[in-house]
């Protein structure tokens, strides 16, 4: 049984077809790579997953149950969570503060308990400090937690986006370009740091990349894009020789 | 723990003031009075467009609800809490606790029936409906006899017969009647232990991990939901909060002023509620509570042009949008630069 099942999955925005019967899944404990060229649909289908966008045609299932008619909190209620091309931090709130949000949804201290801070309030503040620090310490960030998150260089706010995304306690984790404006350095770094994440925290993760070389090194499966529809899946040996995939690259590079 | 304490101690800093209030100058006593209500009305409106990103612009609304309803309690049954509670001290005390509760809680369902639809659209819908009912409440209260429609209320006329209305009807000039005023239960203590106790709650709220939803999804709302929150539950909690407290500052200024006119909750004092807010700083809880000093005080110092008022508002906010957008006390919300 695979984790997430997208089935004959189809997004039409006026006449324009952005991804187009799309079948594939993620299994429990795996780390696949969706690559494609710019504008390919790949933003297109996190979108759907995580309700921001209905399809227009097929499902979306997530441990067997619809995801179509749910909100995007439900989404994120369920375990699905994700990360943004364009970063989208909390601009007024320091890189702790920007995960504690992570943890809105699942605090006990309700509205009333947070007013009067009462009952078990300090207990599982505390709790939630310790997970966030537990958390961006993984990730190199314990230093600048108290930082405004938008502060930061771009590389870092990557990774408070993605230390944000695991707060939320998923079991499915959308990365969509977690790598774009690292160095080749920086993003073979982030690659095993995400690899040992997957492992650690036992979650599957769906990887968005541009670059077809990042995610060869870490990914079990590839999904390849072109124009909304799926033109490869497979292994990264599989994927690398595929003409298909040669070709929709090199008429990328020409552009 | 520390936020208890702090609390605890103004709420005795303000009693034992209190005492000593009678002392007071009652010209700077009804202005310090003014001050409170007018943060309370401040806070509360923060709470809605400062930390939570939404733009309310018809807190006089809310606030005229809970002055009207809440005075109508405190004359037309005015026996009934008299004879419950005695006059006394401790009596009059509850009976103006449950008074305030009355005008809160009726303005707080009130931001429920105006919240809840409009704020589960996107867009800036709020804006626009908080406005018209505002409006909308005004121009009732202004055709209802019972509250003196666009006369004011002062109080109500119980006549022997059982009838009891805000004017003596023409043809009951004969019958005998008991005219119950507005009692005047708002002094220094109940205005400023209001004050505490909103910015006990603000900053006790937005302190928490839960609090931090709203400022999330003032930041963004399409990460605020991709993260777990529920942003339409979250508007909701805080414009129907927002909306209580405005309540309660009614029901302050009833019980103060003793008299009450639709046009004391008109657009215009919507307007100054808002340019509190904008020129304290959106979200800044000192800054607000200044700019809500400052704009109490300064109408008494320029009441030659009270007229223009408006245009001096609008003078304000627009030096204010040029020279510090992010308000007097706000944050500085641009990223540094850093390599
Ligand atoms: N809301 C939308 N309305 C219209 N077109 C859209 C919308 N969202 C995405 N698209 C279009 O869908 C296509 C795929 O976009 P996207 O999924 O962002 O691609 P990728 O992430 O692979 O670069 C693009 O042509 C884009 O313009
Ligand atoms: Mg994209």
């Amino acid at each position: 049984m695979s984790l997430l099942d997208i089935q004959n999955c189809t997004m039409k925005f006026g006449g324009l077809t952005c991804v187009d019967s799309l079948n594939t899944h993620v299994g429990k404990d795996e780390l696949v790579g969706m690559i494609g060229p710019n504008g390919a649909g790949k933003t297109t289908v996190f979108n759907i997953i995580t309700g921001v966008y209905n399809p227009t045609g097929g499902d979306v299932l997530f441990k067997d149950k619809s995801v179509v008619p749910l909100k995007p909190y439900e989404v994120a209620e369920i375990g699905i969570s994700r990360t943004f091309q364009n970063i989208r931090l909390f601009q007024s709130l320091s890189v702790r503060d920007n995960i504690r949000v992570s943890f809105v949804k699942s605090i006990k201290a309700g509205f009333f308990i947070s007013t009067f801070h009462i009952g078990n309030y300090l207990k599982e503040e505390k709790e939630i400090e310790d997970k966030i620090d537990e958390l961006l310490d993984i990730f190199g960030l314990l230093d600048v937690r108290d930082e405004y998150a938008v502060s930061l260089p771009y590389g870092e706010q990557r990774k408070v986006e993605i230390v944000r995304a695991l707060a939320t306690s998923p079991e499915l984790l959308l990365l969509d370009e977690p790598a774009a404006g690292m160095n080749p350095t920086e993003k073979t770094e982030l690659m095993s740091l995400i690899k040992m994440v997957k492992d650690k925290f036992k979650i599957s993760i769906l990887l968005i990349e541009h670059d077809m070389k990042v995610v060869m090194g870490v990914c079990e499966r590839i999904i390849v894009l072109d124009y909304g529809k799926k033109i490869a899946e497979g292994n990264p040996e599989n994927i690398k020789n595929d003409p298909k995939v040669i070709e929709a690259y090199l008429g990328e590079t020409h552009h | 723990m520390k936020n208890k304490l702090l609390f605890l101690s103004s709420l005795v800093l303000v009693f034992i003031i209190n005492l000593f209030a009678g002392n007071i100058d009652p010209y700077y006593y009804t202005i310090l009075i003014y001050i409170g209500i007018n943060i309370i009305l401040a806070s509360s409106l923060n709470l809605i467009n400062g930390y939570t990103g939404q733009f309310s612009l018809g807190h006089a609304g809310f606030m005229a609800i809970g002055a009207y309803l809440s005075v109508s309690f405190s004359t037309y049954f005015a026996p009934f809490f008299i004879d419950t509670f005695g006059q006394g001290v401790f009596g009059n005390s509850i009976s103006f606790i449950i008074l305030l509760l009355i005008g809160g809680i009726a303005a707080a369902i009130a931001g429920i029936i105006v919240g809840v639809p409009s704020l589960r659209l996107k867009g800036d819908y709020l804006a626009i409906t908080t406005l018209g009912f505002a409006e909308i409440i005004r121009v009732i209260i202004q055709s209802l006899d019972v509250v003196g429609a666009s006369q004011g209320f002062r109080g109500a006329y119980i006549f022997e017969n059982g009838m009891k209305a805000a004017m003596i009807p023409a043809d009951m000039s004969s019958v005998p009647y008991v005219f119950y005023s507005v009692p005047k239960y708002t002094n220094f203590f109940w205005t400023f232990a209001f004050v505490a106790i909103i910015i006990f709650f603000i900053s006790n709220l937005m302190s928490s991990s839960y609090g931090r939803g709203f400022l999330a999804v003032k930041d963004d709302e399409v990460a605020a939901e991709s993260m777990g929150v529920n942003t339409t539950k979250f508007k909701v909690i805080a414009f129907v909060s927002g909306a209580f407290f405005a309540g309660i500052a009614g029901a302050l200024y009833g019980h103060f002023n003793l008299y009450i006119n639709p046009e004391d909750f008109n657009f215009l004092k919507s307007v100054e509620i808002v340019v509190m807010v904008i020129l304290g700083g959106m979200g800044s809880m000192v800054g607000v509570i200044i700019a809500a000093v400052i704009l109490t005080i300064l109408p008494e110092f320029l009441r030659g042009i009270a007229e223009y008022r408006m245009i001096i508002y609008a003078l304000l906010l627009i030096i204010m949008m040029l020279l510090r957008p992010q308000g007097l006390f706000g944050v500085q919300l641009r990223p540094k630069k850093k390599k």
